[in-house]
């Protein structure tokens, strides 16, 4: 709204012209990142527990001093990089129970080396450890891996306890370490030895965790000061603004150019803007909110920048699926999600192409299936990930009226013929049970509310009632839990927190953590075996064919109702700063890379 | 005087603490819950219950209660999660912000709005009345973000001459070091806060020239000037004053839009984000402080009546 409103009338006001800039590449200066608003990186231990985990705080703070064993994103790609990881790619042996990891020799800011040792050191924090480790899953890492031999301190081999997919434990297993510094391994009272001994790091855990709660301290504590990644922190403040210099001593492939890199905090997307618009030059990488992205025409990447004079446009894509949940312990209407055939009317109600063009003026993706068709990957694209539900209300009344319900444009429909037949309501919908439900969305994200109009306005055209209700983000993700049914806090019907789920750090898409029964992430408790079992392939084996299986089978079964899959941010990029393109798809930030011309 | 207020006080604390029981029961009523709010779609159900227990949220309201007001005696208003940091210290780190955008702001609003209510009031019914009663309108009836997008866009974007957002920085001198980044965000809150106080003004001038006093003072032969400045203006400050007081918890509460246009994130920012992430210990904290603030507010415009009229005595 107040975006709306500074576009009208700036535009009353004021006229522009396009100036491409381009020029000799010069070292030096400083770059001004605009943080997304109210999301400020606020933690600094990178084993985090799950209540300070953000992938703000990982992509645009932590990584950019404490480097991952292995990274993520390849140019727009998402895909490991081998160039900026710490280690060679793994090597596996005995039929993939045994995953050996080579370092690269990238040295601590101190002097000491990226060592095996401190890959052990993270590994035993998450023995010790594990339930305070954000991505923690039950029977995932460490849990997977039965020992742990540091080879030397260059190469350490694990052991599993199972043959796993080499590209899912590269992807989502190995991808959750970072090596940690000696120089970490200790408590108050001293030096400790959790880089061998398991018993020592619920200790060191406790120390480094609570020297992560003296945010004023970050950019004096010795410890903190200790990195290998080509940034170290210059300034933290706690409400966002964070200075960060080049580490001298860094001994990766992309050395900075800059002198500085600042983090700009932001409260709303609208005072963003507003300076953007004023052209002061305080930010040199932001951000359009999405109801100002200027509509992009079908032919083209991007619409007519509103800023061309001071910056140029970049979509930049995010590695994620959308959706929204749907509860199916819900005791009144999850006997109706728990049908295929209900789902599929429900997805054919949803115009994707419609909300990506009139709510996010063509910044978006359709989402398919249980993988992200965009950015381009190896696992799926529209063609072998088809939507086979794309928006058709006719087929949706087919559907339901096929199955023994009653489709009253402007009515609520009624199960007419219960039972287990294949021409009735479905197992556990008794006669007379209505099309009747509650949507809980996120407010103040006008993509997501237009999108849920719409599927409104569609379904009550076939006899649908969907009653909408806006709640802040954290509201909806505080109610679309897994439930047990009959519990008070298994009334929830169906949440849309308009995220849907991010591949990352986790960034081998195979659903095990979303769509897996029992699973954590798996809001709606939506349990199918056949489900089960494909995620499980995709753990297990590295034949494409284990992931087309999977796509294939979760866009037909519908575990959730796909949303459109917008762009993380069209980003705004000062015309004299290079370097920031192609953005990662990770949504990690490489400054190291950014220079200006002149 | 001494005893009226010793029972105001013990009042208060009464006020304050029947205010924070209900916030508290009002908190635990919320759709939802704390923990997943705040640990986000990533949550397992083993994080969930760690942290309702390392929060003390598995434990029956009352027992909650009590602990809180145990920590509350200690001068401990408890720690964010969320955002990593204790609640008194992230009210030190944003107080100096609100403060300076409402006192400034009120401030301002009381140099230009006293006079402008005075020139009203002996030049009612003429066209420079006229013509302050339009503004004062337009202002009043005007939200605050249009207000403050106007403001930006007129002296940030189309002219320019002033930053688009306030000084960022936590720090007292580093924000009033850059005076310019103050002045749109100050004037945006103070132009509303103008029209308001005039128009009490104004009214409150005009009963009094009509008074039984004043008529006795120009009898005894006191000029205009000194009737209006010495005796009038005064007695027309007593709505101001409970206006004043009333504005206290304002200056504490932050003034959310305002923050938000300018991007200075202060108490009212810091509220909001807490409602949302349903983050207990800081909306207690800063529902504690408002409250104190309400009451003292109130006090003192007790107070301010009796030093402004002496026919007001403390029973």
């Amino acid at each position: 709204m107040l975006a709306s409103v500074t576009a009208l009338l700036a535009a009353a006001c004021a006229g522009q012209t396009t100036t491409p800039s381009t020029g000799r590449p010069v070292e030096g200066g400083v770059a001004t990142f605009a943080e997304p608003a109210n999301t400020t990186p606020n933690y600094i231990f990178p084993f985090m527990a799950t209540e300070y985990f953000s992938v703000i705080t990982i992509s645009d703070f932590q990584y950019l001093m404490y480097r991952p064993l292995y990274w993520f994103g390849d140019g727009a790609k998402p895909a490991v990089n081998d160039r900026l990881s710490l280690a060679d790619q793994p090597t596996y042996a005995d039929g993939n129970r045994t995953v050996t990891v080579h370092l690269r020799p990238y040295s601590w800011s101190d002097g000491t080396q990226v060592t095996a040792d401190g890959v052990a050191f993270w590994i035993n924090m998450m023995k010790a450890d594990k339930a305070k480790w954000a991505v923690y899953v039950p029977g995932g890492i460490p849990d997977d891996i039965d020992s742990l031999t540091v080879d030397s301190p260059s190469q350490v081999t694990f052991h599993l306890n199972k043959s796993y997919s080499a590209q899912w434990f590269l992807y989502n297993e190995l991808s959750q370490i970072t090596p940690l510094p000696h120089a970490w391994d200790r408590t108050a009272a001293g030096p400790r030895d959790c880089e061998h001994n398991v018993a020592d790091c619920s200790a060191v855990y406790d120390y480094l965790a609570d020297q992560a709660k003296s945010l004023n301290t970050y950019a004096t504590n010795p410890l903190w000061l200790v990195v290998d990644g080509p940034w170290k922190l210059s300034s933290f403040n706690a409400d966002g603004n964070i200075t960060f210099i080049p580490n001298k001593t860094y001994s990766g492939p992309n050395k900075p150019h800059l002198d500085q890199v600042k983090l700009a905090p932001f409260s709303d997307n609208a005072a963003e803007y507003n300076v953007l618009r004023s052209g002061d030059n305080s930010i040199q990488v932001g951000y359009l909110p999405q109801e100002d992205a200027p509509a992009k025409p079908d032919n083209q990447a991007v619409g007519h920048n509103p800023l061309e004079n001071n910056y140029s446009m970049d979509r930049w894509f995010n590695f994620s699926v959308n959706y929204f949940a749907l509860n199916y312990h819900n005791p009144t209407v999850g006997p109706i999600f728990a049908q295929q055939y209900y789902r599929q009317a429900l997805a054919s109600l949803v115009d994707q192409k419609a909300v990506i063009k009139a709510a996010l003026h063509g910044y978006a993706a359709t989402t398919n299936g249980p993988v992200p068709t965009t950015p381009e990957n190896p696992w799926a694209t529209d063609e072998t990930e088809p939507n086979p539900f794309t928006y058709n209300p006719d087929r949706a009344q087919q559907l339901l009226a096929n199955h023994g319900w009653t489709t009253p444009p402007d009515g609520v429909g009624v199960c007419q013929h219960p039972g287990s037949g294949p021409d009735q309501c479905g197992p556990g919908v008794p006669a007379g049970a209505r099309l009747e439900f509650q949507m809980m969305y996120r407010s103040g994200a006008p993509q997501v509310q237009l999108s849920m109009q719409q599927l409104q306005s569609a379904a009550t055209k076939v006899g649908v009632r969907i009653d909408l209700q806006g709640a802040p983000f954290d509201t909806v993700i505080g109610t679309a839990i897994p439930c047990d049914a009959g519990k008070p806090d298994c009334n929830w019907q169906m949440g849309n927190w308009g995220g849907g789920w991010t591949f990352a750090p986790d960034y081998y898409p195979t659903g095990e953590q979303i769509f897996g029964t029992g699973a954590g992430s798996n809001e709606g408790s939506f349990s199918d075996p056949k489900l089960d079992q494909l995620i499980a392939a995709t753990q297990h084996s590295d034949s494409p064919e284990a992931m087309r299986a999977y796509t294939k089978y979760g866009s037909e079964t519908l575990p959730a109702i796909w949303q459109p899959n917008y762009d993380y941010q069209v980003t705004e990029i000062a015309n004299n700063l290079k370097g920031v393109t192609p953005e990662n798809p990770y949504l990690n930030i490489t400054p190291e890379d950014w220079y200006y011309v002149k | 005087m001494t005893g009226f207020i010793a029972r105001r006080l013990v009042q208060s604390i009464v006020v304050v603490l029947l205010v924070t029981v209900i916030v508290f029961i009002l908190l635990h009523l919320l759709p939802g819950g704390p923990a997943r709010a705040q640990l986000g779609p990533r949550a397992t159900p083993i994080a969930i219950a760690n942290f309702n227990h390392e929060m003390g949220y598995d434990r029956p309201v009352p027992v909650q209660y009590w602990t809180w007001l145990e920590q509350l005696a200690t001068g401990n208003l408890g720690f964010s999660v969320k955002l990593n940091q204790s609640v008194l210290s992230l009210i030190g780190e944003r107080l100096p912000k609100t403060l300076i955008l409402t006192v400034l702001s009120t401030l301002f609003a009381l140099v230009v709005a006293i006079p402008l209510g005075v020139v009203q009031a002996v030049r009612r019914n003429q066209p420079s009345d006229y013509a302050i009663t339009f503004w004062a309108f337009v202002f009043y009836a005007t939200p605050p973000f249009f207000l403050g997008v106007v403001l930006i866009v007129v002296f940030s974007v189309y002219l320019p001459i002033l930053p688009a957002e306030a000084p960022q920085s936590s720090s007292l001198g580093v924000i009033l070091s850059q005076p310019a980044g103050l002045i749109l965000p100050v004037l945006t809150l103070a132009l509303l806060t103008v029209a308001q106080f005039s128009r009490y003004m104004r009214s409150s001038v005009i009963e009094n020239l009509a008074e039984d006093y004043v008529r006795t003072a120009r009898a005894k032969g006191a000029g205009e000037w000194t009737v209006l400045v010495r005796h009038v203006l005064r007695n027309s400050l007593i709505p101001i004053a409970t206006l004043l007081g009333l504005s206290l918890p304002a200056i504490f509460s932050g003034a959310l839009i305002t923050e938000a246009v300018f991007n200075f994130p202060g108490m009212g920012e810091l509220f909001w984000t807490a409602a949302q992430t349903q983050d207990y210990p800081i909306m207690l904290g800063i529902t504690v402080l408002v409250g104190l603030a309400t009451v003292i507010g109130s006090l003192l415009a007790d107070l301010a009546y009796a030093a402004l009229d002496p026919r007001v005595r403390f029973a």
